[in-house]
Formats: structure tokens, C-alpha cells, sequence
């Protein structure tokens, strides 16, 4: 087995599935993973593959031509995802997808097109949980900033759902994970920009500005509560404990700097 | 109406108010998409967006506050009637709007839900509602989501300016029979909610004609697949406009009239107290009356038709049309309260099946009553909350809406109650024992719906699966499938999962068993935990020892 592996990033996986198909190894052969330094095992053999660009553009090319635009946008969806088996995932769909065209996404008797499905859900299902429960800060009274900590890249989703929300206001989203910011300026489109350092240090301060609003949303959230009715489990199973890092309904006011800044020395 | 403490602050009205408004049940936000504008804040998605999730587990989608909870009416089982000693509050309009946006900015709700106690009259209130929504609306330029309660009573151009303005109306029915209401709301008239209703319904259908798009609602997709759903023939309608005259009026008419005799006679029969039958009667005849808001042929005749009596003609103010906004594009819903008179199920549920045929409603509500207040006419206050029938009416609700049962298919009037071991789809499953096993590779769509544990969205992976090969219950699992319900009743290529006797016993048994964890959970708030007791847990009475000591 070749284990063909690569940065973590959609440029960089195509080049790999580039340079691992036209390796002509045979398909069954080939493995895609993103590069780690843990779990290597000993018999296979691993290749890494540096990020070429042209390479990138001529499976783009390739894709959106003999395939179908549709069936990239699926890949590239996917390719979101955290689960470690996304890369080569991709690369089985490809596979499929030029040999039978974009109808394959259905044919669910495929075990990878079955995986593809229910990873590309998933991913979906996350995007709409961050649409749901990200909080915006007001930050100098002139704009907006949300912190939000998803397990996948799915930070470039919420750009479109809030460009059309709120198009003529300023705000920005930072995905604390992946260090990426969505920008979006007053009346114009939204972008993405990577953060660096420094920024990231700047932009973490923003939570602890006083916003008067968060008050008064502590108390619709205690009041609107039927007390006859209180169900934690329930609450838990639609509001997951992980995405309410940043939602200022539940800290309390003690622990709030204290225990998300503690994550991030560990960073 | 004047305020004894007027130095609240916009935080302490807010406290005062959601409290106050927090036992409506609908908070909604979907039915209409909208997308955004520049220079406006908000846009509006037909799923709906919940934003957060109360510790009752309830969602938090809309900022659902009462614009005052000053109330002139007195009905029992309400928090703000105007007998209780509480704590009152009224917002200007301003604070309404800015609590709103300022919400919304910040990604906390998806549009306001504005209700209100009745202050001086209905007219006087509706009045200052309009306003509020008219101020969000042109002033701060709000675009999101708005629900906006109907107050019964109001006069129409008020509704009429409300629904302009808002996405959603909805009238609480609160109580499904006549006799209901005038015990517990004596203030309130059948007619002055049913009337609201039917014009809104009409004012809808004739908005939708007037932009091309079909009088009835828009439903889940999944009932275009459907032979024999509630929404079925209306469906039709629309397409064969002129071609299908008798078809559209004796086809439809029939069949709804049919149901509601059939419900009458199934009342009478089962209740002897002729009062209350008096009023099912009353209430079906109020529907039936109202009932063909939009089944007329062609569509010039459907508008001349809804636009006689039970249409909105003027707005209260006039600009509010140039906002050129449907009227009311989400539709109407409305709730009814459970267990604080004695309804059956079989009475809510056939009620709210003439609801969404007749009123066309999108939602009807139910809200398990929470004994809030003491009353002779009320259950006494420490009575459970109703929560597993709920539930169960809410199991039987989607039924309706997305399966393509009826009412009368669920319970009849020798069972006027819901299962509490098991949910009504299995329950109408075990009855219906011949019609099963259904074969998954070659089902229809009709049947495979009815097999308890598959969904619309497992019916449509389905059949797309069935495209391209055979479909195994492996591929079933990973389609999101409950097998726990469905293996009694399928087969995939002509074998079952495991050997199952087809025997109503055996599988009532089985399924009462898979499903009492969760009947238990939903239950277990209302049940109070003690030490186990030798002599009251296992029936021996404490008398004997007692006796033999003394």
C-alpha cells in the first residue's frame, strides 16, 4: 500500500490526488491522508506530496468538466470535514464519479458513496449548528465579532447564511480552531483571511468588552423557561454542550475569561 | 390603564413580559423565505432557525414577549388574568423595536413574537401592536420574521394592517369546544376566534392568487406522493384549474363533510352530556360553514368568492399596503390547551385535521396545561403537566402532516385515547397487522410511510436507493432507519430481519418494551421519587404491624 499524504488543505489534497493517480500504482494501492507524524505503520510506504497549484487547478478542471460542477461542490463540502478519512474519501469518489458521472452521489449500494452521504450531512448539520448558536459581540458600537470553535472548517458556510442576514452591517466570525476569520465589511461582499499571531491575540480580547445586550438576553433566556417543564437532557441533546462555548447565556460571569483563556495558553 | 410602578427599567419589563408570555407555545420562525436586503436587517428562511434552547428544552427562535400584560379579561387558566396579583408591565413601541434588533444583530433570535394582554379594549391593543410592527418594519427597517398574535375581537383593518406587516398570524383557539370556553375564558366567543380566523384564511388565499401562486398552502413535499393525505385533493386543485369543476367542489366538499359527519355521529354516540354535544356540533357547523374558502374553479371566481365576506378589504393605515408585502406569507397557526377540561384525543385531533383542511392553518399548537392558577373550574395545582399527551397528540399532529393519515384512522370513538405504551404510528400498525410485512424493495410510497420507524426523509433515500440496486437492511441502518420499530414490520428481498411471528401480542409487547425508556423520560418530571417502603411498595399495608404493636 502507498500512503500518499499532504497538508491539511483542499489545494494541497488535489495535488496529491493528482500525483497519486497518475502514479498509475493501481487504485486499490493508494491511500490519501493528510500528513501526521502519529500512527505511521511500518509496512506501507509513504509519499509526500508538496502543494502544487496547477496540478490543484487541473483536477478542479478535470472535475467540474467530465463531472459535473455539482459533484465538486459536494467533494469540496466534504472535504470540510475533521473525520481523518475525508482525503481518501474523496479521492474513492472521484474514482466513482469519473467512472459512472455525478448520478453517483445516489447510489448509495457503494460503501464509499454511503460514507460520502453521511459525512457531507454531518458536516451540514454542523454548519447549521453554528448558524443557530454563534454570538456576535458588539465591539467600539461599530461592529460585530462571534468566536465560535468547530470541529470542521466550516467558517466560509457561515459567511454566505450572515452576508444575506445582516448585509449592512460589520461584523466578523473567527474560527478559534483554525485560526481563519470571515470578514464582512458594511454593504459589500464577505471575505476569508487566515489570522496570524498577533491578530488572533487582538481579536481574542474582543469577549471581554462590556455589551449591555448580553444582560438582558441572560434574562429572556432564564425567564422563557417554563419551570414546570425543566428537561436538562433535553436541553443537552439540542444544544450541545460543545457549541456553547461562546454563547454568553451560560457562563457566569466568575469563570468566563478564566477558563477560555486557559485553552488557549494550551494552544 | 395606568402603571403603579413606572420607574421599570427596559430589563425589568423584559423580565415581566417573557415571564408573562412564555407558556404560548408556537415560536416558529419558518414558512417564508426571504432573503436580504441592503440597508435592511434581516432576512427569513423557510425551515426556520432555532437559536437556542431553554432548560425546559423548548427552542428560543423568536424574542417572544407580550407587548403588556395588563388585562381586562379574566380567563382561569391564563397567568395575566386581570384577578391575579402580579407584577404588570407595558413596553413604548420603541423598546420593542430596539430589544429587537439589537437582539437580532447579535444573533440571539430570528424575529420577534409579539403578543399582548388586552389593555382597554381589543381594538386599542391591536392598535398599539400594529404600530410597534409598522415602527420595526419602515423606522428600523427590520426584515426578519415577525409573529403577531391576533387579538380576538379586534376589528378587521387592524388585522388586515397586522398581517401586512407581520410573517405569521395566529389566534388561540385555546379551547377546542364552545362549552370549554365559556367556562374558562368568559370573556372570550367561539365566534370572535373562528371568525379572525376564517378571514385570515381568506385573505391569505386571495393574496397567493393574486401572485400566481396556488390558494392552499404550500405543504411538506412529501405529500405530493401521497394518494390519501388531508392535503391531497387540494394539492390537485391547483393544477387542474377549470378541466376538473365537479371534481374541485363534490370531490373535495364531499370528502370533508363526510369526515365531520362521521365525527359528529362518533360524538354523540360517545357522549352522553348534551351540552357538550351541542357544542362539537356548534363547532363543526362553524367550520363546515366556513369551511370551502378556496376550492371554487377558476380563479377570478375564487377571488370574487373570497373577497365577499371573509376577506381583509382595508389596512388601518393605508401605507402599510404600499409596503407591498403579502399578507401574512407564513401562514396561521394556532393552540389549543391540553387537559385543563375533558376533551378526548380523538376530539382534539379531528379537530385540528378540520383545522388544516378547512382554515388551512400551518400549525396547530398543543399546550400541556400547567396549573398555574386556583380555580374551581381548574385542575387543582399540584395536577402533572400533561406532557406524554401531549406528545403524543404532537406524534399524531405530523401524522397528519406528513404521512398522509386522517383522524379517524388514529383513534375511533371505542379508543378516544392515545397508547401511552406506544406511539400512535406503531399503535395503527398492530391494528393494521394484514397489511404488513411491506416489502422495501417494492413498496409504494404511501406504504412505506406507514411503517412505524421510517420517515419522509428514510422514504425518499429509499426510493432513491431502489433506483440503482436491491436495498438490504444494512443499507437501511445507515439510511437513519429505526429497524428497532421497523423490523416487524418489513422485508428486504423477500426475508425479514430475524424470525418475528407476525402476532399483534407478541409485537405490542416488543415495541411497548423498546419504547418505555423514553415514555418514562418524558413522564419522570411528573413523578415524585420516594424510598422504597417494604409496606407501601409491595401492598402490604402498614395497619397490620401496627395493630399487632398496639
Amino acid at each position: 500500500m502507498y500512503i500518499y499524504t499532504c497538508e491539511p488543505n483542499w489545494e494541497a489534497l488535489l495535488s496529491c490526488i493528482y500525483v497519486a493517480w497518475s502514479s498509475k500504482r493501481g487504485h486499490q494501492n493508494i491511500k490519501i491522508e493528510y500528513e501526521t507524524s502519529a500512527n505511521r505503520t511500518f509496512l506501507d510506504e509513504y509519499i509526500y506530496v508538496p502543494t502544487d497549484s496547477g496540478q490543484a487547478l487541473s483536477v478542479i478542471d478535470a472535475i467540474n468538466t467530465k463531472i459535473s460542477t455539482g459533484f465538486y461542490y459536494d467533494l469540496s463540502y466534504c472535504a470540510m470535514a475533521y473525520e481523518p478519512e475525508v482525503p481518501d474519501l474523496i479521492y474513492r469518489m472521484m474514482i466513482l464519479g469519473f467512472a459512472y458521472g455525478p448520478e453517483v452521489v445516489n447510489k448509495v449500494q457503494y460503501e464509499a458513496v454511503m460514507r460520502f452521504n453521511e459525512i457531507k450531512k454531518r458536516v451540514g448539520n454542523e454548519a447549521h449548528r453554528f448558524v443557530e448558536f454563534l454570538r456576535f459581540h458588539e465591539v467600539r458600537k461599530s461592529m460585530y465579532v462571534a468566536h465560535i470553535e468547530p470541529k470542521s472548517r466550516i467558517a466560509i458556510t457561515l459567511g454566505g447564511a450572515f452576508e444575506d442576514r445582516m448585509p449592512s452591517e460589520n461584523w466578523m466570525i473567527i474560527d478559534d480552531i483554525h485560526k481563519e476569520a470571515v470578514i464582512h465589511p458594511k454593504n459589500e461582499h464577505f471575505y476569508m483571511r487566515t489570522l496570524t499571531d498577533a491578530e488572533f491575540a487582538v481579536l481574542l480580547e474582543t469577549e471581554k468588552e462590556n455589551d449591555d445586550y448580553t444582560d438582558m438576553w441572560k434574562i429572556f433566556f432564564e425567564t422563557i423557561a417554563i419551570k414546570e417543564r425543566i428537561n436538562p437532557k433535553l436541553q443537552r441533546n439540542l444544544y450541545p454542550i460543545w457549541t456553547r462555548k461562546h454563547a454568553p447565556e451560560f457562563d457566569s460571569p466568575s469563570s468566563k475569561n478564566t477558563a477560555s483563556k486557559s485553552q488557549y495558553m494550551v494552544d | 390603564m395606568f402603571e403603579i410602578n413606572n420607574g421599570l427599567s427596559v430589563s425589568d419589563k423584559l423580565e415581566i413580559l417573557s415571564d408573562a408570555a412564555k407558556y404560548d407555545v408556537a415560536c416558529t420562525s419558518s414558512g417564508v423565505d426571504r432573503r436580504g436586503k441592503e440597508g435592511f436587517l434581516g432576512n427569513s428562511c423557510s425551515a426556520g432557525i432555532c437559536h437556542a434552547f431553554a432548560a425546559d428544552g423548548r427552542c428560543i427562535s423568536l424574542l417572544k414577549i407580550l407587548m403588556s400584560n395588563h388585562c381586562i379579561y379574566d380567563c382561569k387558566y391564563c397567568k395575566n388574568r386581570v384577578s391575579n396579583d402580579i407584577r404588570r408591565a407595558t413596553f413604548t413601541p420603541d423598546e420593542i423595536c430596539n430589544l429587537t434588533i439589537e437582539f437580532y444583530k447579535r444573533n440571539y433570535i430570528e424575529g420577534l413574537f409579539l403578543s399582548s394582554g388586552i389593555i382597554v379594549s381589543p381594538d386599542y391593543t391591536m392598535e398599539k401592536m400594529c404600530e410597534t410592527l409598522r415602527l420595526l418594519r419602515t423606522v428600523y427597517k427590520f426584515n426578519g420574521y415577525i409573529h403577531v398574535k391576533v387579538i380576538p375581537g379586534a376589528s378587521s383593518e387592524l388585522l388586515y394592517s397586522a398581517g401586512l406587516l407581520a410573517d405569521r398570524m395566529s389566534i388561540n383557539m385555546e379551547l377546542p369546544t364552545e362549552v370549554s370556553l365559556k367556562k374558562l375564558a368568559p370573556n372570550k366567543a367561539m365566534n370572535n376566534i373562528l371568525r379572525p380566523m376564517n378571514q385570515v384564511t381568506g385573505t391569505i388565499a386571495a393574496h397567493r392568487l393574486a401572485i400566481g401562486k396556488d390558494a392552499r398552502m404550500e405543504r411538506a413535499s412529501i405529500n405530493s406522493h401521497l394518494v390519501n393525505s388531508i392535503f391531497g385533493p387540494d394539492g390537485n386543485d391547483s393544477i387542474e384549474i377549470g378541466s376538473s369543476k365537479e371534481y374541485g367542489i363534490g370531490g373535495n366538499g364531499l370528502s370533508a363533510s363526510h369526515t365531520e359527519m362521521r365525527y359528529s355521529e362518533q360524538s354523540s354516540d360517545n357522549l352522553i352530556n348534551g351540552e357538550k354535544r351541542q357544542a362539537v356540533a356548534d363547532t363543526v357547523m362553524a367550520k363546515s360553514l366556513s369551511g370551502n374558502t378556496a376550492h371554487k374553479p377558476s380563479t377570478q371566481d375564487r377571488i370574487k368568492e373570497l373577497s365577499k365576506d371573509n376577506t381583509f378589504n382595508y389596512p388601518a393605515d393605508p401605507r402599510d399596503t404600499m409596503l407591498k408585502r403579502p399578507f401574512s406569507p407564513a401562514g396561521q397557526s394556532t393552540q389549543m390547551i391540553i387537559g385543563a377540561t375533558d376533551e378526548t384525543d380523538l376530539e382534539l385531533i379531528t379537530t385540528t385535521q378540520n383545522l388544516y383542511k378547512s382554515f388551512d392553518l400551518k400549525r396547530v399548537f398543543y399546550s400541556g396545561y400547567i396549573p398555574i392558577n386556583e380555580d374551581s373550574a381548574l385542575p387543582a395545582l399540584n395536577t402533572p403537566v400533561p406532557m406524554l399527551r401531549e406528545h403524543r397528540l404532537y406524534q399524531a399532529d405530523f401524522l397528519l402532516r406528513f404521512y398522509g393519515f386522517h383522524a379517524e384512522e388514529l383513534l375511533s370513538k371505542e379508543k378516544p385515547f392515545f397508547d401511552n405504551r406506544i406511539d400512535p404510528k406503531c399503535d395503527w400498525a398492530i391494528r393494521h397487522l394484514g397489511d404488513f410485512p411491506v416489502e422495501i424493495n417494492t413498496a409504494t410510497y404511501d406504504m412505506l410511510l406507514r411503517v412505524p420507524g421510517i420517515g419522509p426523509t428514510g422514504v425518499k433515500k429509499i426510493m432513491s436507493a431502489r433506483r440503482y440496486g436491491k436495498v438490504t437492511f444494512e443499507m437501511l441502518k445507515r439510511m437513519g432507519i429505526v429497524l428497532k420499530r421497523a423490523q416487524y414490520f418489513i422485508t428486504c428481498n423477500g426475508k425479514m430481519l430475524y424470525k418475528i411471528p407476525i402476532e399483534q401480542q407478541y409485537i405490542l409487547a416488543c415495541l411497548a418494551d423498546s419504547q418505555r425508556s423514553e415514555t418514562i423520560q418524558i413522564t419522570k418530571d411528573n413523578e415524585q421519587f420516594q424510598q422504597l417502603n417494604l409496606f407501601s411498595s409491595f401492598g402490604l399495608t402498614e395497619s397490620v404491624p401496627m395493630q399487632a404493636s398496639s
